[in-house]
């Protein structure tokens, strides 16, 4: 099914692993050199800035000439003659893509994905334009194929190209199908979570075969967004409707919508999904399942009062990051004092220069983003007397 | 043939020892796992909801506070990062120094932005300086540098950096007639304080490392006041020139130190610039769109050649 040879895309790994390796000093220069020159790969690839503008570059000139076909050709032309001629575009984005990375040997190089992402994209456009358009060719009930069509062409691409974000492409794609199917929506977060669920079984049972190979990242990637998305599903308070009704006009009752069974049983597992994820992460000392539920877990710590129907305190954020702070300097003096600093085959110690690089990264950024604020000429803010409670005390100073 | 196949294999042929192979096949599948990224990062959001949650409590709750207690909690953990960093911390050196602890970092995270909570609080409560928030933003600027170059902190640097911006923008805003020109003026002015700031720094040997944050800002503060300039209706040429130099500047700098970052932004601000130019006076889509796809094209040409010849294609 993949795009690239197997022999190739192990090649292709090999290196950049030798270069990790060299920068962290554990093969010297003249080994690294000896080693490159016997790993030597087909693939052609460039670097992050490189691949981000050839990226932007095609998408301009596929949007570019589809307008301009449409524009010049099919001005006065019906909708569905657009779809038509949408669909026909993508199958030709789509061969080039196949082409750029078949022949041309293109990998993560920008064009190539661009392509692929586009063909996405116009096929889409192109069946809600070509079939539920103007004359309706197709019964609404049958909607729900336009975005069922770009779920699974996207997972196509996942597969095929193996490009890590037609994933979580594919599965926004599948949270909108539960819509065309039922208006209730405990059923709706039910079936996502459903879909998802039996996405991550498919890939638990694909990852076993593949733990010590190129593709263990790919699919460790795969494992930790198909548990984001569960947990995404089944926690209530983070739904888009629910969130803009609830958080930011205050109202914590529980919502209404729901069946009071539900919404209690999903009050149980935003507690137990991130325990799993946590747990089944250090067991597989798999660092992005980790990850998701280091997350999760926040997220849950976040929402439970919202949940509870809980008043929210200003110092909560405070005595999270306390708790935060207070959990991880636990986590890493009980790591140190393990022998040799590791225990269980973890270490807080830095063992990869990338991380190194991440760091440095994310604080610059993060600096540049939350640099002091302070209100512009003539606004003001003011100090007050508590917006809940406060013994009594005007909202105003 | 896969990665621990290969290490055997290198192994038998003598290309890595023994001992090596052991150490990267146990790496390679995972027998040592380093939580280092995973814990850093919940540091730092550990402190951001510690401090976001200070904010909020001080600025609801003052009045039942009251001021003497509000400023002294605020001065008190202020007082205690900086003893604590200063009193870590190893002797200054020129060059890049390790974190004498592993929190010492987050405890000056902390106290950067408890600075910036207790100024503000300060400020609206006492009107110190009569709203004149544009010195708080230079002293916190020059606070920061201290802090940034004594503590060798990137995240600090930026914030100085972003603090410093925000002075000149702040400063402009009280001018009776503050326009677009001034600002653009004022961003150039930035980017050549702090481009000869960071250059000097750098030729005294002085924390060398802290270059590609200042060069990094410093472009893009530059194209994007350039750009405004293209923008405008009336004497756009000038900056369109200046916006041509910058584009050569920005390649030649990336293609020769092969940071390529420089190298896309003189692709992308160039062609946001440069078309905005040939496209002003035309009204026919089907040439406006005929220009796109073929510029698109080009770039695409032209950069693929570049990346060929410059080593970032492989």
């Amino acid at each position: 099914m993949r795009l690239y040879t197997e022999l190739n895309e192990e090649t292709f790994h090999a290196r950049k692993l030798l270069a990790e390796w060299r920068d962290e000093k554990l093969i010297n220069e003249e080994q690294y050199e000896r080693l490159e020159n016997e790993t030597v790969c087909e693939l052609r690839t460039t670097n992050i800035f490189l691949r981000l503008v050839f990226f932007f570059f095609t998408v301009v000139g596929v949007a570019a000439f589809g307008g301009l076909v449409a524009w010049s050709l099919l001005r006065d032309s019906s909708e569905p003659t657009i779809g038509i001629f949408l669909l026909i575009y993508a199958a030709v984005c789509y061969a080039i893509a196949e082409r750029a990375a078949s022949q041309a040997n293109l990998y993560r190089y920008g064009i190539e994905e661009a392509l692929a992402v586009c063909s996405v994209v116009l096929l889409c456009g192109g069946m809600g334009l070509a079939l539920f358009s103007g004359r309706h060719l197709a019964p609404r009930e049958l909607e729900f194929l336009v975005p069922a069509a770009g779920a699974v062409f996207s997972l196509w691409i996942w597969q095929r190209f193996g490009l890590w974000y037609a994933l979580p492409a594919a599965m926004i794609l599948i949270a909108w199908l539960p819509e065309y199917w039922t208006s209730s929506r405990w059923a709706q977060h039910v079936l996502i979570a459903a879909l998802y669920a039996i996405g991550l079984v498919w890939v638990l049972a694909i990852r076993s075969r593949h733990r010590l190979d190129y593709l263990n990242s790919v699919y460790s990637l795969a494992e930790a967004f198909l548990w984001l998305g569960i947990y995404l599903a089944i926690n209530l308070q983070l739904s888009v409707l629910t969130f803009r009704a609830r958080w930011l006009i205050g109202d914590m009752r529980p919502p209404s919508e729901f069946r009071s069974w539900f919404y209690w049983a999903t009050w149980v597992l935003i507690w137990c999904v991130p325990a799993v994820v946590l747990a089944r992460g250090i067991r597989q000392k798999d660092r992005f399942v980790m990850a998701v539920g280091g997350v999760v877990s926040i997220v849950t710590f976040v929402t439970n009062k919202p949940y509870l129907g809980w008043t929210r305190h200003t110092w909560d954020p405070m005595i999270l990051g306390v708790v935060l702070t207070g959990v991880v300097l636990w986590i890493r003096r009980w790591l140190a004092r393990g022998p040799d600093g590791v225990r269980a085959g973890f270490t807080a110690a830095r063992l990869s220069a990338k991380d190194k690089e991440w760091m440095n990264l994310t604080s610059s950024v993060l600096g540049l983003v939350s640099a002091p604020s302070t209100p512009t000429h003539g606004e003001d803010f003011r100090f007050g007397g508590g917006a809940s409670g406060g013994g009594g005390a005007g909202g105003e100073f | 043939m896969t990665i621990l196949a290969r290490l055997e294999h290198w192994k038998a042929e003598g290309a890595i020892s023994p001992e090596q192979h052991v150490y990267l096949a146990s790496l390679y599948r995972g027998d040592l796992v380093s939580v280092f990224l995973e814990l850093n990062l919940l540091l730092y959001a550990g402190v951001l909801a510690f401090v976001a949650g200070l904010g909020w409590t001080v600025t609801t709750w003052s009045k039942q506070l009251g001021d003497v207690l509000v400023l002294a909690v605020l001065s008190a953990i202020l007082a205690a990062c900086f003893w604590y960093c200063f009193s870590r911390a190893p002797e200054w050196s020129l060059t890049e120094t390790l974190t004498p602890t592993a929190i010492f970092d987050y405890v000056l995270y902390l106290g950067c932005l408890v600075w910036v909570v207790e100024l503000a609080y300060l400020e609206n409560r006492f009107h110190v300086l009569s709203g004149q928030w544009d010195y708080y933003l230079l002293a916190t600027a020059v606070v920061f540098f201290f802090l940034a170059y004594r503590f060798d902190n990137r995240f600090v640097l930026s914030l100085a950096l972003s603090s410093l911006a925000g002075w000149f923008g702040l400063t402009i805003s009280h001018w009776p007639s503050h326009q677009d020109a001034t600002y653009r003026q004022c961003g150039l002015l930035y980017c050549v304080v702090i481009g000869i700031t960071a250059v000097l720094l750098k030729q005294r040997g002085v924390k060398q490392h802290f270059f590609g944050t200042y060069l990094n800002v410093a472009a893009n503060v530059l194209f994007w006041s350039l750009l405004s300039g293209v923008f405008q209706r009336d004497g756009h040429w000038i900056w369109s020139l200046a916006l041509l130099i910058a584009c050569g500047a920005s390649l030649g700098w990336g293609l020769k130190r092969r940071q390529f970052v420089f190298v896309a932004y003189a692709a992308v601000y160039g062609y946001v610039g440069f078309s905005w130019i040939l496209l002003r006076g035309i009204h026919d889509p089907t040439v406006a769109l005929l220009y796109f796809v073929v510029t698109a094209i080009a770039m695409l040409v032209a950069l693929v050649r570049i990346a060929h010849r410059f080593g970032a294609s492989k």
